[in-house]
Order: C-alpha cells, then sequence, then structure tokens
C-alpha cells in the first residue's frame, strides 16, 4: 500500500524538477542517486506480486493456455458453498461482536477509569504473546471437559451448541479475541485523536443515552479506526487455519487445505479468488476512508456551496 | 415512581407560591409564538415550571470540598451569572445542575421535581459547552436536530424546528456546513440553537464566551441575552469575566471559595457589595483607611490598619485634586474613551484609582501630585474591627 502512494505522488513532481536547464547542472551521481530510491519500491513490489501471480498463472494457464477449468469446482463442489457461507457468517458474527463489545470497553475506560486503561491493553495484547496453536489446545481441551460430562448433561450442551457447524460460536468467541491486539491499538488511538468527554456530554445533555451516543457520535468519529477493525477482522477470519481445523470446522482456509490434496489446481483457483476478495476489500475500505472522512464530506459540501453561490450570482 | 410523582406534585404547587412572592424580580417571561414545542408538552407547564433551587449542596472531590452548603434559586425566566475566580466551584454547581456531577449532599430541584438522581438526559435541560462540542460528523443542520433525534421527533417536524431555530440565531444560511467550516462565533450560535432546540426548561451556559474574541464575545452576548428573554427561558451563566456578568444578568451571584458571597442585582452587586471579597472582584476599588469619624470630603491616602475603618471606593466615586502637598503621585492614566482611568499611589504604596473625564486626565498628567477627595458614599466601608478580619 505504501510503495502505491510513493509511486504516485512522486511520479508527477518528477519531470517538473528534471527540466532541461536543470538537469544540465546535476552531476550524474545525483541522478544515480535519485533512481535508486526505487530499488526498494520495486523489490517490495516484485516480492509481493511475484507468488502472486504465479499463482493466478498456475490457475487459469493451465499447460500454457488460458483456461477457467480449475473454477468449475465452485459449482461442483457444494462443500465449497457451505464452506464459504460458514465463513461469512463468522466473519460477521466476528465483526459485530467485537464492536459491540470493545468500543463500548475502550469509550468507558476513557471516559470513566483512565488508570485501568494499561491493564486493558495489557490484556488485549495477551493474544499477541500466546501462539495460535496453545490457545487452540486450550480450546479443544475446554470443549472436551464440556463434552465429557455425558450426553444430555449442561456441559456437553454447550459444547454441542458452541461447535454448531452452522455457526461455529466458538470460533467467533476465539476470532473476537485474536483481533483484540490490533483493533484495541486502533480504537484507542481513533478516541485520543477527538475530544471524547466534551462530545459525549455534549450528546448526554441533549438527552442521548450512553448507547445511542455511542453508536451515533463516537463511532462516525472515529470512522478511520473502525473500518481497520473492520477489515482486520476480516481477513484474519478469511485466513484464520490452525484453529478452525484443530477443531474440525471446514472454513475456507480449511477447505482449501482438504481439497488441494486431491486437486490442486482448484485449490490454488480459489486462493487466487480469496486473495483478490481481500485486496477488493482493503481497497474499498481506503477508498470509502477517505471518501467518507469528514475532511472529505466537507470538502463536497464546499464544492457544493461554491456551486450554488456561482449559480446564484450568475443568475 | 408513583411516590415521587405525588411528591413532585405537592412542591410544584409550594414552589408556584414562591415565583408568586418573588415575581418582582422574574422578568416577563414571552414565548416566541412561531416556536412550536417539540415532543409534546411537559407535564406541569404553570409559570413556575422551569424554577431552578439548589438547597444545601455540597461537593468534595476526596478531601476537597468545593461547594459548601450551597442555596441558590433562579427563578423562572431569569437569567443569573455565576461569577467567580477559578477554582471557586461555578462550574462544579453548574455541572451539579446539569448532572454530571453529584452533589455530596443536597437537593437539586427544577420546577418542584426533584432531579438529584436523575441522569443528565433524562433532565431536559439545555447546555452551552466553552468549547462548543459540535458533532463534527454532522452538519450545522443535523446538529441543531441531534436532541430531537434523539427524542424520536418525525423528520419533517425536525427540519422544521432546525430551521427555525438557525433562522433565530441568524445562521440560516450555514444550515449544510459542517461545525469545522464556521467561525468560533457561528460555532456557539449553532451550540446555542442545538441547545434550544428541544425547548429545554432549563439552559446553563458554561464560560460559552472564553474562547472568542471582544468583538465576537460582545454580540454573542446580546444574542443570548435576547433569545432568553424571547423565550423565556430560565438560565445559569458561568463566567469569570465580570464585565460580562454584570451586563448579562438579571442577578449576579459571586461565588468564592464554594461559598455564594452575594446574590443580587448587577447594579447592586456593584454599587453596595456585601463584603471585601465582592468589592475586590467585582469591578475596581481603592481599599483605604479612614478614621471612624470620616463622612466626606478629602481621603486620607493610607493604608487600612488598626482603628481605621476600611472604605472601598468605587473610582468614580473619588475624584483627584491637584494640590502641591498632595501625598499622593499619578502614576499612570488608561484612556478608556469615554472616561479617563487614573491611578496615584502614595511612597508607601496605597493606590488610588479614579475615573476621570478627558478635561480632568489633562490636568492629571504622570508626576502630578494629587490628593484624593470622595464624592460619594464609598461602596463599602467596614468598621474598625471587621475590617481586619476581612482583610
Amino acid at each position: 500500500m505504501g510503495a502505491v502512494t510513493t509511486t504516485t505522488s512522486v511520479a508527477p513532481s518528477a519531470p517538473e524538477t528534471t527540466g532541461t536547464a536543470r538537469t544540465s547542472g546535476r552531476s550524474p551521481r545525483d541522478r544515480a542517486l535519485r533512481a535508486s530510491r526505487w530499488v526498494p519500491v520495486v523489490a517490495v513490489a516484485l516480492y509481493v506480486t511475484v507468488p502472486v501471480l504465479c499463482s493466478v498463472a498456475y490457475a487459469v494457464l493451465p499447460g500454457g493456455s488460458f483456461s477457467l477449468a480449475a473454477y468449475s469446482v465452485i459449482g461442483d463442489d457444494a462443500s465449497l458453498a457451505a464452506a464459504a457461507g460458514r465463513t461469512l457468517a463468522i466473519t460477521g458474527a466476528t465483526i459485530v461482536t467485537l464492536v459491540v463489545t470493545l468500543v463500548p470497553a475502550v469509550v468507558a475506560v476513557h471516559l470513566w477509569a483512565p488508570r485501568l486503561r494499561p491493564l486493558l491493553e495489557i490484556l488485549c495484547t495477551l493474544p499477541l504473546v500466546v501462539p495460535p496453536i496453545a490457545i487452540a489446545a486450550g480450546v479443544v481441551a475446554l470443549l472436551r471437559a464440556g463434552a465429557q460430562q455425558g450426553r444430555g448433561s449442561l456441559g456437553n450442551q454447550i459444547s454441542q451448541f458452541l461447535q454448531s457447524p452452522d455457526l461455529p460460536l466458538i470460533l467467533v468467541g476465539t476470532y473476537v479475541v485474536l483481533c483484540l491486539p490490533f483493533t484495541f491499538r486502533s480504537i484507542d488511538a481513533g478516541l485520543r485523536t477527538i475530544p471524547l468527554k466534551a462530545m459525549v456530554e455534549g450528546s448526554t445533555i441533549l438527552g442521548s443515552s450512553i448507547w445511542g451516543t455511542i453508536f451515533r457520535v463516537v463511532i462516525p468519529n472515529i470512522r478511520g479506526s473502525m473500518l481497520f477493525s473492520v477489515f482486520f477482522a476480516t481477513a484474519l477470519c478469511f485466513g484464520e487455519f490452525s484453529l478452525a481445523a484443530t477443531l474440525s470446522q471446514q472454513t475456507i482456509p480449511v477447505w482449501l487445505y482438504d481439497v488441494s490434496s486431491h486437486d490442486f489446481r482448484a485449490s490454488i483457483a480459489i486462493a487466487v479468488l480469496l486473495n483478490l476478495t481481500t485486496w477488493a476489500l482493503l481497497f474499498v475500505a481506503t477508498l470509502s476512508a477517505d471518501r467518507f472522512s469528514p475532511a472529505a464530506r466537507a470538502a463536497r459540501a464546499e464544492k457544493q456551496l461554491q456551486k450554488t453561490t456561482t449559480k446564484a450570482l450568475a443568475s | 415512581m408513583n411516590a415521587s410523582a405525588t411528591s413532585a406534585e405537592t412542591t410544584t404547587s409550594r414552589a408556584s407560591q414562591d415565583a408568586g412572592a418573588t415575581s418582582e424580580v422574574t422578568p416577563s417571561g414571552t414565548t416566541t409564538p412561531g416556536v412550536t414545542t417539540p415532543g409534546g408538552t411537559e407535564p406541569g407547564d404553570s409559570p413556575a415550571s422551569n424554577e431552578v433551587t439548589l438547597t444545601g449542596v455540597s461537593k468534595s472531590f476526596g478531601p476537597t470540598p468545593v461547594l459548601r452548603e450551597l442555596d441558590l434559586r433562579i427563578s423562572a425566566g431569569e437569567l443569573v451569572t455565576v461569577l467567580g475566580p477559578s477554582g471557586c466551584g461555578k462550574t462544579t454547581a453548574l455541572r451539579i445542575l446539569a448532572g454530571f456531577e453529584r452533589p455530596t449532599s443536597g437537593r437539586v430541584l427544577v420546577g418542584g421535581r426533584d432531579l438529584t438522581g436523575v441522569p443528565p438526559n433524562r433532565r431536559g435541560i439545555g447546555m452551552v459547552f466553552q468549547a462548543y462540542s459540535l458533532f463534527p460528523n454532522m452538519t450545522v443542520q443535523d446538529n441543531v436536530e441531534y436532541g430531537l433525534r434523539v427524542r424520536k421527533v418525525r423528520r419533517e417536524r425536525r427540519r422544521a424546528t432546525a430551521a427555525e431555530m438557525l433562522e433565530l440565531c441568524g445562521l440560516g444560511e450555514f444550515a449544510l456546513r459542517y461545525p469545522h467550516q464556521l467561525s468560533g462565533g457561528q460555532q456557539q450560535r449553532v451550540a446555542l440553537a442545538r441547545a434550544l432546540a428541544t425547548q429545554p426548561e432549563v439552559l446553563l451556559l458554561d464560560e460559552p464566551l472564553s474562547a472568542l474574541d471582544a468583538i465576537v464575545r460582545t454580540q454573542i452576548r446580546e444574542e443570548i441575552r435576547r433569545l432568553q428573554q424571547q423565550l423565556g427561558i430560565t438560565t445559569m451563566f458561568v463566567t469569570h469575566d465580570q464585565e460580562e456578568a454584570l451586563a448579562i444578568a438579571d442577578r449576579v451571584a459571586v461565588l468564592n471559595a464554594g461559598v455564594i458571597e452575594q446574590i443580587d442585582t448587577p447594579q447592586t452587586v456593584y454599587r453596595r457589595p456585601a463584603g471585601a471579597f465582592v468589592a475586590r472582584f467585582v469591578g475596581t476599588v481603592s481599599e483605604l483607611g479612614a478614621e471612624p469619624s470620616f463622612t466626606h470630603g478629602a481621603l486620607p491616602a493610607q493604608a487600612p490598619g488598626p482603628g481605621l475603618d476600611t472604605v472601598f471606593v468605587r473610582p468614580e466615586d473619588l475624584t483627584l485634586l491637584p494640590e502641591e502637598e498632595g501625598r499622593c503621585t499619578v502614576v499612570s492614566q488608561i484612556y478608556t474613551g469615554e472616561r479617563t482611568v487614573v491611578r496615584a499611589e502614595t511612597p508607601d504604596g496605597v493606590t488610588v484609582t479614579s475615573s476621570v473625564s478627558a478635561a480632568e486626565a489633562a490636568e492629571l498628567v504622570p508626576g502630578t501630585r494629587v490628593s484624593p477627595h470622595l464624592l460619594s458614599a464609598p461602596a463599602l466601608r467596614l468598621p474598625a474591627g471587621a475590617g481586619q478580619a476581612a482583610a
């Protein structure tokens, strides 16, 4: 992402500064230095794109000629649709849970218990230092303990309910926890940039409850943090393998792994599709973050105002 | 719930009697006919329904007392400014009335209803903050509509009320702008329109003009007063600026260290301060020692001391006469337009301040020897014993 922005911002300015009069006065060493700035950019671009391009080529160019045959698996294999549906459901539930629990918690800490903030920060960072496989082992042990209470017992029922293949809540809960280290930091930083207390008091005195205030005023004003959190949660849910595999929940990554054993090309084809989807999401998120930022909306309002004013003046 | 409703009824009837007794301080609260009441009428819309009473309100933050047994009554439709130095507890008093702070003891009543335990979002109070606190993600119009949106008022009605309020505050053309596209003064007008849009019973203003420059400050001050009188809304205005406090208020409450020193009309607070603190804090005074027998004429320019009365003299109540043997020397002149403020000092550092006309000022260039003469009774005179206690 950083590479892309640098390219666009530097490229237009280059012809201006390297006018004929100026270049004549510049030594070749200078020019070599200027060119060398592109080396890391190109290196990163190659590093990211080559494997993707290779997998694209492998997926759609079997035997050297273009073919989308590998994608017929979408229609042929019903288990893919099920896995995709399951992954989407998990993603949706994870995002909702994350927003509904984390945002109010961070707001509350900022407003009423600033001294608890370091504690919350440590708690939210913990998932980062515990390896996912250890979390998986812990979760499996917990579910097994529930299941071993015997058929029909409460523990068994809870264990079954959490692992229901329609919407495995155990994965939702764990993914929420895995998202915390990054989303907490993002939301925390977002809240620091706005006059939170003044906004909340202003909203409260106008009659709004704290929940209404959070959804009507706080969240719209930390839009960037929210978009990042949503995107991060989506990417994590689309890509997490070890936990889902350990709990034998067939999400998209697990499906890819299963399929790769008998139809490698199809698994790569779907992986490419998944990759592109994630990139598209990132692109949309970045674009909408700009488009819906207060500054951009204000600029549009200003432009419209100018237009109407010019029209009024002309007539 | 039932019990509190009945008690509210009885207190309302008592409050209305009280309001009748104090009707001379209540300005005629007229409501604009054009303004619609959103969200229906509040129960108990009697004339006294928006009288504000703080009784025995104390507040401590940890071991530090901020308010001590504060009693304050604001009649319906009255504007009371709460004036005091920073840290005197004036903002705390306002925040207790708004519901953002809970008093350690004491009660808060609005229109006879006990609001002490009621959260701020159910108090139906309008508030304007020092830092505007507009919502940056909403247009001016949406900001003003916010309170009505929370009350689930229908969209068209919200739009109409917001438009009306913006017109009333002279902001009609800015409805579709965002707060950061407006100047400070315009933002504060939006904040005012937003606070008034829900037709609150009570309006609280927390140093609303502190962040504005002088000209805008005066403009908005007058606008607040005009709207307040037009809508007949009970208002508490907190400020540390004494000129502002005197200019806008029906009554001024001077607060010091959590205690109300005096609450009275601006004229009385200025002309007849209740104590040394009020005399010093509101306006300018020359603080001098005088023989107990002294009544008028040449003022002895001496510091208050044992056996002497302390007199607090306003600049317009004394004049400085040029005299060869005068004990004071003019040290500065401050030209304020109509009047000139002349400051003179004795060799031992007692300062005398007088406000004189331009013609008189011409004779009082710095360096002139002068003696002060009293023109009318001093604002405050503390007899010998008491004077020491106050100083």
